[in-house]
């Protein structure tokens, strides 16, 4: 990751994650005591599920995977100013399509044309899902908001009925997928024997770095960002700032799309109704909390997939919704903290926009044209 | 009115590895009006705004009559009597000019919001400094003059006693600023505290009564404005504001001989906006190659949607831009498309808003000389020449250009028009909130384009500018061309067309 403000923008990231984790620690201790357990008992029962044992690490990647997937996701589209809310229906679809193309698969297809035909796929339904909000908000002017919760919403319909009328499924479940699509557990690494982690974790962790990598480098990636930060100018300068904006769309559900291989290709073996969700939402949480660097992102995603699985660890004596209110709580202090930076930086009389330091990223409220415009320069 | 003394007592205040001030000590007196005056990036405005309370100090102290101004916050600077008019007019556009007046300090009946005592205060208010404003109409459709004296009735109506405005003069027509100044007077021999913040030398010597030079964050001089004020005094300030000696005046480049065919030419151009009003209306202009053709007039008159149209960001309605005979904009839809093709025909356009329009000021240097040319490859050779061509300062590729200073920035932005294959440049406020060195090195630039045979077209709220530079300048009003003057006609001329008024 090169240039100034990302590497700046990093560090305050930093702070503000040491700041959430003790916050969320310190309400752990407090759900603890309400519900009459001791904390650091139910701590270390959380640690032992989660960090403590290879199980428990190798489970932690497994739901940070489709975390990461959408929180990368999230960031595409949002460092070309826009943001993409429908993560959720777009990996949910592609999901599907997947599942489905990788039940009809035969047997004998070998696994070096069935994952990519398969990934092929997802992508293709997940892009192009999210292209129609791309679509209406680049050539119509429809907020991508607005569009992307509708789309939503459309997705939870869509899916039951595809299910039942269109695949004839009698349960909510899609057919097993052929074996050559599915992805490799990590098994083979011994301490992980039995847990849900796959190949798609690493492979979520090598399409982050390379998409940071693509977007601060290549052509496409950089008009990207030069239209979130400034599209006026953009738009004077002869940038293609509509079409732009749809291909960051497309990129972007693409990516959520690719949450598929933890869920479906790594783990379960068929689609079933609510396999993966939560993971569009939460992957905004995720880019919000690391969008200044690669390894910021995949730690978010790890942190919240530690949530999640702590969760399940330690629901014998704390219910596991306890981990869902602290993930709400880092929300929560995500958006407070990003609002302070905003505040700080949108303090009235700047008279220069001053610090070469200063976080160069679209603002969180104004996806749209809203481009700042700083006062005078006396 | 008590007279209210502003005093910085070695104040710094930086922002981020910007020093904006070092240890300013400066006074601004009761019943005068004090000039602040610099370069860009001298920390005049910072002063203002630290006055008002919208910046804290690093170091040192803010005083408000005499005392520390703390919290150094605008409600406590408002509660004690300071009042700021920023140089972009923070009023909605929906809101009457009342409501904007009373807008946070409305006068209360019970729950209801008292108008009608608010409008006795505010005729009283309007009539005691001649600010006059029609408060019935909405912000939005008022003139630039007259949302700028809203401005002023505002502070005046949260009862300030010292009345601080940043660069006033820079949106109004000449009549018009000798009307604001007027106001200003009655004010400071009312008793007020009046500061202004501006570049207009020659306003600062006819109406001022004491000018403040400030450079690099520090006073450089205190230059009190007697009663003898002879025509000198402009180049001195410009001596004390630059720290040397002032640049040589601008030589225009010589009128050329019309030739058989011209390089620019706008014929009949109108575009309306979504309700249908005519925003330009009819505007025909021919540019010979090497000829500079000024467009005069009030800020908001159809400049904006001129050069926006010669931009290809817009799609004229009616009429044709034409360069070299064939029409750019001919089966292109407006937006990125059009604005290549105008760049191919060699029309190539610098807008006026360069923070937003020219610029992406949290990306890189580089990036921005860059911008809309990636891809052309040779990515490095082209920022090395965009960047030097008119010696941007610092010239590092990696700084962001939020780091620049505007003269430094407007380097940028015209080192990468002229970068370009230019046959016709549109040019809009090039020297906006510039320094003077880098604003004569600007106009240079744009005759130095001339003489190399582009047709330039220069649109300027600076008629000294227009009339230094320019071999004919129009003058736009209501989006129409009403009338051509040459660039030696007198002030009062060019106020009278701009304004509509009839020759006397």
């Amino acid at each position: 990751m090169s240039g100034p403000s990302a590497a700046d923008g990093g560090r305050v990231t930093y702070w503000r994650v040491l700041f959430v984790v003790s916050a969320t620690l310190l309400v752990l201790a407090l759900l603890c005591f309400a519900f009459g357990q001791a904390p650091h008992a139910v701590l270390a029962r959380a640690f032992a599920g989660t960090w403590g044992t290879p199980y428990g690490i190798g489970q932690v990647m497994f739901k940070a995977t489709p975390l990461l997937f959408c929180g990368l996701a999230f960031h595409v589209a949002f460092r070309a100013g826009l943001f993409n809310i429908g993560a959720e229906g777009q990996l949910a679809l592609a999901s599907l399509a997947a599942a489905w193309v990788a039940s009809k698969l035969p047997a004998s297809v070998p696994a070096v044309v069935a994952l990519p035909a398969t990934l092929a796929v997802a992508m293709l339904v997940g892009g192009g899902y999210a292209a129609i909000a791309g679509v209406l908000r680049a050539r119509f002017g429809v907020h991508e908001i607005i569009a992307g919760i509708m789309l939503n919403r459309s997705a939870d319909v869509l899916l039951p009925w595809v299910l039942a009328a269109g695949l004839g499924a009698d349960s909510m479940r899609s057919a097993d997928i052929a074996q050559g699509a599915r992805l490799p557990r990590l098994d083979f690494i011994p301490g992980l024997h039995g847990s849900a982690a796959s190949l798609a974790f690493p492979l979520a962790v090598l399409c982050t770095f390379g998409l940071y990598l693509w977007l601060d480098r290549s052509r496409a990636g950089r008009e990207m960002r030069w239209i979130g930060q400034g599209p006026d100018a953009c738009l004077a300068q002869g940038v293609e700032v509509p079409r732009r904006r749809i291909e960051a769309m497309c990129l972007s559900g693409a990516v959520a799309a690719l949450g598929v291989t933890g869920t479906v290709l790594g783990y379960k073996g068929y689609y079933e109704l609510g396999l993966g969700s939560g993971a569009g939402f939460s992957g905004i949480a995720v880019a919000m909390l690391g969008r200044a660097h690669p390894v910021a992102l995949v730690s978010a995603a790890l942190l919240f997939g530690t949530l999640a699985q702590a969760g399940l660890a330690v629901n014998a004596s704390v219910p596991k919704e306890a981990m869902a209110v602290l993930e709400a709580l880092v929300i929560l202090l995500v958006a407070g903290s990003a609002h302070g930076d905003r505040a700080r930086r949108a303090r009235p009389g700047r008279a220069k926009p001053p610090a070469p330091d200063a976080p160069a990223e679209p603002s969180l409220d104004a996806p749209a044209e809203g481009a700042p415009s700083p006062g005078s320069t006396a | 009115m008590d007279g209210l003394l502003l005093e910085l007592v070695k104040v710094s205040r930086s922002f981020g590895a910007t020093r904006a001030l070092h240890e300013l000590d400066l006074r601004l007196s009761p019943g005068r009006i004090t000039a602040i005056v610099g370069e860009n990036g001298a920390g005049k405005s910072t002063a203002l705004r630290l006055c008002a309370g919208e910046l804290a100090p690093d170091a040192g102290e803010v005083r408000v009559g005499g005392r520390a101004l703390h919290p150094a916050r605008p409600e406590e600077a408002i509660r004690r009597g300071v009042g700021l008019v920023h140089q972009h007019f923070m009023l909605v556009d929906g809101f009457t000019a009342l409501e904007n007046l009373v807008l946070g300090a409305e006068p209360m009946r019970g729950l209801r919001i008292d108008f009608a005592a608010a409008r006795r205060e505010a005729c009283a208010l309007a009539e005691r400094t001649g600010l006059e404003v029609d408060f019935e109409r909405r912000a939005g459709e008022l003139t630039v003059g007259e949302r700028q004296r809203l401005e002023i009735l505002k502070v005046l109506y949260r009862r300030a006693r010292a009345v601080l405005l940043d660069e006033p003069s820079a949106v109004l027509a000449p009549s018009e600023v000798g009307e604001l100044y007027a106001a200003l007077r009655r004010l400071a021999d009312d008793g007020a505290t009046v500061a202004v913040v501006t570049h207009r030398l020659d306003e600062v010597v006819r109406f001022c009564d004491e000018a403040l030079v400030m450079r690099r964050g520090e006073l450089a001089a205190r230059t009190p404005l007697g009663a003898e004020r002879p025509p000198e005094l402009v180049a001195e300030l410009t001596r004390a504001i630059m720290g040397r000696e002032p640049p040589a005046p601008l030589g225009r480049p010589a009128a050329p001989d019309p030739g058989p065919e011209p390089v620019l030419e706008l014929g009949g151009v109108e575009l309306r906006d979504a309700a249908g009003r005519r925003l330009l209306d009819g505007i025909s202009l021919a540019l010979s190659a090497g000829e500079i053709v000024g467009v005069a007039g009030v800020d908001g008159n159809g400049q904006r949607e001129l050069v926006r149209v010669c931009a290809g960001l817009e799609r004229a309605t009616a009429g044709t831009v034409r360069v070299g005979g064939r029409d750019p904009f001919a089966g292109v839809h407006p937006g990125p498309a059009a604005v290549r093709a105008a760049r191919r025909a060699g029309l190539v356009v610098v807008h006026e808003d360069r923070q937003r329009e020219e610029l992406v000021l949290a990306a890189s240097l580089g990036d921005n000389a860059l911008l809309g040319d990636l891809g052309a490859g040779h990515d490095a050779e082209r920022v090395a020449r965009r960047l030097a061509r008119f010696a941007v300062e610092p010239a590092t590729p990696r700084l962001p250009a939020q780091a620049l200073s505007g003269g430094n920035q407007q380097k940028l932005v015209l080192g990468r028009a002229r970068d370009r294959q230019v046959r016709a440049l549109v040019v809009s406020q090039p020297t906006r909130g510039v320094d003077v060195g880098t604003a004569r090195r600007i106009q240079t630039a744009l005759a130095e384009a001339a003489a190399a045979g582009a047709a330039v077209l220069c649109v300027s709220a600076d008629l000294s500018e227009l009339a230094a530079l320019c071999h004919r300048i129009v003058v736009v009003r209501r989006g129409r061309i009403v009338c051509e003057l040459p660039p030696d006609a007198s002030e009062d001329a060019f106020g009278r067309a701009m304004l509509g008024v009839e020759a006397a």
